[in-house]
C-alpha cells in the first residue's frame, strides 16, 4: 500500500507564523493507521509506504509534519507565484500510488479547495471528498471509508484504489507531534514544474473564521423556526433514491442541476 | 592459626571471625549489586569532594528530614548506630591486644545493645498493625533478623567481657548471631539492607550536590536536543547516579504521604515508582517483589523488565498514567530522607515519552502545539495578553526602552479570574510609584508548561527568544506573579544565558509596605491561611514574605497542617490539568477541605495555577483571594480610614453650628 500525502504551506490562525494544516495532519494518522491495519501488528512501514508531497519555494516549515508521523517528505521546489498543480501531477504520475490523501481545504477558511479536485482529473484519478475515517475493503485493491455529511451525519463508502481521498475534520486528531521523528524524518527537494499563473494581483488578507450561516429561510423567522433551521436536517429539496439503476440515477442527477441552474440547455 | 595472645573467650572470637566472613558476604552481594549500576550512563562525579561531605550530608542533611518523624531518628541511630558500630569494633577485636581485652568486649556488648533497642523499635513499629506507608514483605522479617543478631552477638560480647563466665549463654547466643547476621547479610543487594550501602553511594554521587550546600537546587538539567537518543527509554539511559539514588530507597513511604496524585486516587505512588525503576536494573526483571502500598486504581502492566527494556508502557513495568499524573509539585523529594530526585526521573522519562514517541496524554497535546506555532498554549494573541489591564495605565517597555521593573504577566493574564489579581497589582504598583513596564506582545510564554511535559525543544526555543528580547531592554529586576514563570526566568534561564533578579509579586509588595511606599490599613477580623505555590516555597524557598506581607495587613493567619516547604500542590502543575489522568477525587478538593479545616475564611494564594485550581472548588468554601488583592484591600481600608480621620478633623475645627 503507497500513500501520498499533500501538505500546503500553512500558517497559525491567530499568529500568522507557518504552521501545518491540521486536516492534512489528520490525513497523516488516517494513512499511518490504514497501513497498520493492513500489515496486523507489524511495523507500519513494512506493509507500505507514506510519502508527503509538498510543491513550493520553502518546505522549512512543513518540516514539522515528519513530527506528527509522517516518514518522508518531497518537496518540489517552484517559484512562490507557480501554480503547484503540474509539479504535483508530474511526481505522484510518475510514481504509482495507491491512495493520494489531501485536506478538504488548506487552511479551512477561503480557501476554494479545488486543488485535489484539479489533480484528480489531470490523473484521471476518482475522488472521494470528506473522509473521517479509513479502513481496509472488503476485496483487496479497495479501502473502505466514512464520509463525513453535514450535521454530524456519516456515509460507509468502498472505494477502488486507486483514488485520492480528501480528509475531513472530523477525522480523528493529529498525532502528537514527536521532535526527535521529525529529526528522524527524511526530507527530500526535487525540481519541480515551472507554472507561471497567469498574472493577476493576489489580495492577502489575515484569515478570519468562516462566518456560520444561517439558513435563508429561517433569517428573520421567530427564534423557535431559527433554532429549528439551525438543528434539524435542513431539507434542500433533493430527492433520496436508494440503490438506483445508472440511468435512473444519472437522469435524476441531471434534473437536480438543470433545477438548480448549474446545467442549462 | 591462633593468634599469639589469647582472644576473650573462644566464641568471641569466633563473633569475630562470623562477622568478617558476613561482611565478605555483604560486600559480594554488594559488589554484585553494583556492577548492574554500571548498565547507566556514565556522568562526571566528584567521588573526592562527595566522600569527604559524606559525613556531613550523612548526619545533618539526612538527620534533617529523618528527624522530621524523632521515633524513626532515635530508631535509626539506634539500629545503625549499633549494627555498624558493634561490628565494626568486633571485627577489630581480631587484632590481639584488643581482642584480648575485657573492657573492649564491654564496649561492643554495648554497642550492640542499642542495636537490639533499635531493632526492637523497628519491630514496634510494624507490629502488631504495620503503618500503611510501610511496605511488608522482607521488611517485615527485619526486625527479628535485627534484634536475634544484635542479641545474639550482645550475649557474646556481654560472656567476653565476664571473661567467658557464661560459656552455655556464649554459645547459643552465637548460634542466634549467626542466623541473624546471615539474614542481614543475604538482604544487602535485594532486600532493605540494600539501602545502606546504595544510601551512602548515593549521598557521595548525588546528582544535585548543591543540594547539601544549602543552594534550592530545583531547575531541570537541560537536555542536549542533538544527542541521539532524547530522554530515558530503558534502564540504561539514566546515568549511574540516578540508578543509585533508586537503589537508595528504603521504602519508607513518606513520599507517598505527601504526594497530592496519590491522595486524590491517581495511579501514582513515588514509591512504588521509585522501587519499579530499581527492579527494572536487573536482566528479566520483574515487579512483583514489591510489598508495599499499590498505584492507586492501578492501571493494569505486564510488569516485566530489563536493562535495556522500554520502563513506560503496558507491555513495560510503568504505565504511562503513572507518569502523566505528576504534577511535580517535589513534595515526595522534600520529603525522602534519601535525598532521592523523584521528578527528575519522571520527567526524564517523559522527555522520552514526548520527544521521540510523541506519546503524550491526547489533551497534552493542543496545547503544545499552540506553544510551537503561537507561543501561547491556549493559542491566543500575544497581543491580546494585556486585555486585562483595558482602562488602567500600562506602560509598554517598548516605548521607553527602559524601567526600574519589567513586570512579567504571564499565562494568568488571559485569565478573567487572575486578571483581576494583576488588575490589583498593576494599581498597586502606580500607587506606590514604582517604575515599571511590561512587555506586551514581545512576552511569549516563558515555556514551564512545556518543560514539565517533556517538550524541551519547545521550552529551549521560547527560552532563547525569551532572552533575547529581554536582552533589548534595560531593567533592574523582573517582577512577576506567576511563580512557575519566576522559576523559569530565576532559575531555569540561567543554562541558557539568561541571569535575571527575578522578584515575586509578594516580595515586591513586602518591601513596599516595609518601606513606606505603600499605606496598609488593617483588614479586620479576617482569618486568612496562607496556600504555598510549590514553585515559591518548595522550588524557591521563598515562605517568609508571604506571611510577613499578610501580618501586615493585620489579619489573623492560620496556618495549615500541611504549610511552607512542605505544603501541598493544588493540583494545577506540572501540565496536570492538561494531561488530566483520571482518579477518585480532585487534588484542588483536597486542598480546599484543609484550608478550611482551619476556620479561615480566606484562602490567600499567591499563583495564577492554585487560584484557578482552588477557586474551582465547588460548595461551601473560603473565599480564594491573592494575596495583591488582599493589600489592595487593605490599602483601600487605609485610605477611608485617613479620609474619615481627615474629615473629622475639618468638622472638629469648624465652629459650632447655631442650634436651631
Amino acid at each position: 500500500m503507497r500513500i501520498a500525502i499533500l501538505l500546503s504551506a500553512g500558517r497559525h490562525a491567530v499568529s500568522g507564523r507557518p504552521a501545518p494544516v491540521s486536516v492534512e495532519l489528520q490525513a497523516i494518522r488516517l494513512a499511518r493507521e490504514l497501513i497498520r491495519q493492513m500489515a496486523g501488528e507489524v511495523d507500519g512501514n513494512a506493509a507500505g509506504d507514506i510519502t508527503g508531497f509538498h510543491a513550493g519555494p520553502d518546505a522549512g516549515p512543513l518540516k514539522d509534519a515528519l513530527g506528527h508521523g509522517l516518514p518522508r517528505l518531497i518537496q518540489l521546489s517552484i517559484g512562490a507565484q507557480d501554480d503547484p498543480l503540474p509539479s504535483l501531477a508530474a511526481a505522484l504520475g510518475a510514481e504509482r500510488f495507491d491512495l493520494v490523501l489531501a485536506g478538504r481545504s488548506g487552511q479551512g477558511g477561503e480557501d476554494a479547495g479545488l486543488l485535489p479536485y484539479a489533480l484528480a482529473r489531470t490523473l484521471g484519478l476518482p475522488i472521494v471528498a470528506d473522509a473521517c475515517a479509513l479502513a481496509a475493503g472488503p476485496q483487496h485493491g479497495t479501502v473502505s471509508l466514512e464520509q463525513a455529511l453535514p450535521r454530524g451525519a456519516r456515509r460507509r463508502l468502498t472505494l477502488r484504489l486507486p483514488a485520492l481521498v480528501t480528509v475531513h475534520p472530523a477525522a480523528p486528531a493529529p498525532l502528537p507531534f514527536a521532535f526527535a521523528a521529525m529529526r528522524r524524518g527524511m526530507l527530500e527537494t526535487r525540481e519541480g514544474v515551472p507554472a507561471p499563473r497567469a498574472a493577476g494581483e493576489v489580495e492577502e488578507r489575515a484569515y478570519r473564521a468562516r462566518p456560520k450561516l444561517i439558513a435563508k429561510s429561517a433569517a428573520g423567522a421567530s427564534a423557535t423556526e431559527r433554532l429549528k433551521a439551525a438543528t434539524e436536517a435542513a431539507s434542500s429539496g433533493g430527492r433520496l433514491i436508494v440503490d438506483p439503476a445508472p440511468e435512473d440515477a444519472a437522469r435524476a442527477i441531471l434534473a437536480h442541476l438543470r433545477q438548480i441552474g448549474v446545467l442549462r440547455d | 592459626m591462633i593468634p599469639p595472645g589469647p582472644p576473650a573467650t573462644p566464641a568471641a572470637f569466633c563473633l569475630s571471625l562470623v562477622i568478617l566472613s558476613l561482611a565478605g558476604l555483604a560486600l559480594a552481594l554488594a559488589a554484585r549489586r553494583a556492577r548492574l549500576w554500571c548498565v547507566g550512563r556514565g556522568v562526571r562525579v566528584e567521588w573526592v569532594r562527595g566522600l569527604l561531605a559524606l559525613p556531613k550530608r550523612y548526619l545533618v542533611d539526612v538527620h534533617h528530614v529523618v528527624g522530621r518523624d524523632p521515633f524513626a531518628a532515635r530508631m535509626h541511630a539506634l539500629a545503625a548506630g549499633g549494627l555498624l558500630g558493634g561490628s565494626g569494633l568486633a571485627l577489630l577485636a581480631l587484632i590481639p591486644t584488643l581482642g584480648g581485652a575485657r573492657l573492649y568486649w564491654a564496649v561492643i556488648a554495648l554497642a550492640f545493645a542499642g542495636a537490639l533497642a533499635g531493632g526492637v523499635m523497628v519491630g514496634r513499629r510494624r507490629y502488631p498493625t504495620k503503618p500503611a506507608r510501610l511496605s511488608g514483605g522482607r521488611f517485615q522479617i527485619l526486625p527479628f533478623l535485627l534484634t536475634a543478631y544484635a542479641a545474639g552477638a550482645m550475649l557474646v560480647a556481654f560472656d567476653a567481657a565476664l571473661g567467658g563466665a557464661l560459656p552455655a549463654l556464649a554459645w547459643p547466643a552465637l548460634a542466634l548471631a549467626v542466623i541473624g547476621g546471615l539474614g542481614l547479610a543475604l538482604q544487602v543487594d535485594r532486600g532493605p539492607m540494600r539501602h545502606a550501602f546504595a544510601g551512602a553511594t548515593h549521598l557521595v554521587i548525588h546528582p544535585r550536590p548543591g543540594r547539601f550546600e544549602g543552594e534550592r537546587a530545583t531547575d531541570l538539567v537541560p537536555l542536549d536536543l542533538d544527542a541521539p537518543r532524547l530522554g530515558v527509554a530503558t534502564p540504561s539511559d539514566f546515568a549511574v547516579n540516578r540508578l543509585v539514588g533508586f537503589d537508595a530507597c528504603i521504602q519508607c513511604g513518606r513520599c507517598e504521604i505527601a504526594c497530592p496524585a496519590f491522595a486524590a486516587g491517581q495511579p501514582l505512588n513515588p514509591k512504588r515508582l521509585i522501587q519499579d525503576l530499581a527492579a527494572a536494573i536487573q536482566p528479566n526483571a520483574a515487579n512483583a517483589a514489591y510489598k508495599g502500598s499499590p498505584y492507586p486504581n492501578a492501571r493494569a502492566v505486564a510488569g516485566i523488565g530489563g536493562p535495556d527494556l522500554p520502563l513506560i508502557g503496558a507491555g513495560a513495568m510503568i504505565h504511562p498514567d503513572t507518569l502523566w499524573s505528576c504534577t511535580t509539585c517535589r513534595a515526595c523529594v522534600e520529603e525522602c530522607p534519601m535525598m532521592i530526585e523523584h521528578v527528575d526521573a519522571i520527567i526524564d522519562l517523559r522527555r522520552y515519552q514526548t520527544l521521540e514517541l510523541g506519546a503524550l496524554p491526547a489533551k497534552a497535546s493542543p496545547p503544545l502545539m499552540e506553544l510551537r506555532y503561537a507561543d501561547e498554549p491556549g493559542g491566543r494573541a500575544l497581543a491580546a495578553r494585556t486585555d486585562f489591564a483595558a482602562g488602567l495605565t500600562l506602560p509598554l517597555i517598548s516605548a521607553t526602552g527602559r524601567a526600574e521593573v519589567l513586570l512579567w504577566l504571564g499565562e494568568g493574564a488571559y485569565e478573567l479570574r487572575y486578571g483581576r489579581t494583576l488588575r490589583a497589582l498593576v494599581t498597586l504598583l502606580h500607587t506606590a510609584g514604582v517604575d515599571f513596564a511590561v512587555l506586551g506582545p514581545e512576552e511569549r510564554d516563558c515555556g514551564d508548561l512545556a518543560r514539565r511535559l517533556g517538550d524541551e525543544a519547545t521550552f529551549q526555543r521560547l527560552a532563547a527568544e525569551n532572552i533575547a528580547t529581554l536582552a533589548r531592554y534595560s531593567f533592574t529586576r523582573i517582577l512577576t506573579a506567576d511563580p512557575h514563570a519566576l522559576h523559569a526566568l530565576r532559575n531555569e534561564y540561567r543554562a541558557f544565558g539568561g541571569a535575571y533578579e527575578v522578584i515575586h509579586h509578594t516580595a515586591l509588595l513586602d518591601e513596599l509596605v516595609a518601606g513606606g511606599r505603600l499605606t496598609v490599613g488593617a483588614l479586620h477580623e479576617a482569618r486568612v491561611t496562607y496556600h504555598d505555590p510549590c514553585y515559591l516555597g518548595r522550588y524557591n524557598g521563598e515562605i517568609d514574605a508571604p506571611r510577613r506581607l499578610l501580618d501586615r495587613l493585620g489579619l489573623a493567619r492560620l496556618e495549615m497542617e500541611r504549610a511552607g516547604k512542605r505544603s501541598m500542590c493544588c493540583g494545577g502543575g506540572g501540565g496536570a490539568p492538561v494531561s488530566d489522568i483520571e482518579g477518585e477525587r480532585r487534588i484542588p478538593d483536597i486542598r480546599m477541605a484543609q484550608a478550611a479545616a482551619t476556620g479561615a475564611g480566606i484562602v490567600a494564594v499567591a499563583c495564577p495555577q492554585c487560584s484557578a485550581m482552588l477557586d474551582g472548588v465547588t460548595g461551601e468554601r473560603p473565599e480564594v483571594n491573592d494575596i495583591a488583592e488582599l493589600v489592595l484591600m487593605a490599602v483601600e481600608a487605609g485610605r477611608a480610614k485617613a479620609a474619615r480621620k481627615d474629615v473629622a478633623r475639618k468638622d472638629a475645627s469648624r465652629p459650632p453650628e447655631p442650634v436651631a
